[in-house]
């Protein structure tokens, strides 16, 4: 009993930090650079002020059976938890993508090879999920549930990868541990990390729920509390990138920078004299006028 | 302060490589399909059942 009402709490503190943090970017007009995250939280929010009345309708009994409305309750949950589910996934990848894009910023050559490298790998990951998740015999919800749980299980991977990349290069970058683009890093990375972790327990103990349960509502509001703070506190301005000239970070980012360009094109022959402007053609004139002069008479005599 | 973060950041990697392969392993050598083998990270309780009978898994 004490369990069930600590988890209604969780349940209600996970509504108010996702407010908070909303408000934070918000307040600090970040949205322009973090509406992806923003997006999520939104998405979070709306879903979870949705569950929750469907929770407590989905629980309803008469003489130990469900009601009518109990099972419309729980279909309605069912489709909203996993529809929601899909949609944070998705907007997960796209949060590491932005924060990928402006860790990178100041290195443009390397930032546009990265989110070129991190496209590729993501739309990967995303048909082999979909693809993966797809089993004979099987009906549309469970492939439903399957798809979305590889995509999930991809985008943590990813987004440790980031993770990993961000805390090593964050001075590299011009970036400290109270940047915001860290704190995001951070929190994206303590949620996959429990993400796979659960999914590891999931299989060993599937009837564990309430102790599941615990551990998620926990982890989600320790992540949207740090969240909250990094938006509301005020992030120190980023450093001057200063490199030495035989960096091999310098060196990558201005041949990354040129990749891509539309190349130029040299006449190589058999090209007639009306393709050339008019002031061309006497250029060439004259350099042929010079050509032709004689020898002068010392050399000849 | 550097050593610290690093640390849990490596911590939190390994941690991600260790259950992606112990999870990977186990519904490999598992027969019968769980219904999910995922959950949000949130306060939510999971809805495994099928959504026609939510007495199924109780």
């Amino acid at each position: 009993m004490l369990t069930t009402q600590f988890l209604n709490s969780l349940a209600y503190f996970e509504v108010l930090f996702c407010l908070a943090a909303l408000c934070a970017i918000t307040l600090k007009k970040q949205w322009p650079e973090y509406w992806s995250l923003g997006a999520f939280l939104a998405t979070r929010f709306l879903s979870d002020v949705i569950l929750i009345p469907l929770l407590y309708l989905k629980h309803e009994r008469v003489n130990g059976h469900s009601t009518a409305s109990a099972v419309s309750a729980y279909i309605a949950y069912f489709y909203v938890y996993w529809i929601s589910f899909a949609l944070e996934s998705v907007l997960a990848l796209i949060v590491v993508y932005s924060v990928f894009r402006l860790a990178m910023a100041p290195l443009k050559g390397l930032q546009q090879l990265g989110m070129l490298v991190f496209r590729w790998a993501a739309s990967i990951s995303v048909v082999v999920s979909l693809g993966s998740a797809f089993a004979p015999d099987m009906t549309r919800t469970k492939y439903l549930i399957a798809a979305i749980s590889q995509l999930q299980r991809t985008q943590s991977i990813l987004t440790l990868c980031l993770l990993v990349f961000v805390c090593f290069a964050i001075r590299p970058m011009g970036l400290n541990y109270s940047s915001r683009i860290f704190g995001v890093s951070l929190g994206l990375g303590v949620m996959a990390t429990n993400d796979l972790v659960q999914s590891a327990w999931l299989t060993l103990n599937p009837g564990t729920h309430t102790a599941r349960n615990l551990v998620n509502g926990v982890v989600i509001c320790v992540v949207l509390a740090t969240w909250t703070a990094y938006f509301a506190l005020p992030e120190p301005k980023r450093r001057l990138i200063v490199l030495p000239t035989t960096s091999p970070f310098l060196r990558w980012n201005q041949i990354s920078q040129v990749l891509g360009d539309n190349p130029g094109f040299v006449a190589v022959g058999g090209m007639p004299p009306e393709l050339l402007a008019p002031a061309e053609l006497e250029v060439m004139q004259r350099a042929s006028r010079k050509m032709v002069v004689p020898f002068p008479r010392s050399m000849s005599a | 302060m550097k050593i610290i973060v690093r640390s849990l950041v490596i911590a939190l990697a390994v941690t991600g490589a260790i259950a992606t392969s112990y999870a990977n392993a186990s519904s490999s050598k598992s027969t019968a399909m769980a219904p999910a083998s995922l959950s949000k990270t949130s306060a939510m309780p999971i809805p495994n059942c099928p959504p026609g009978d939510p007495n199924a898994c109780e």
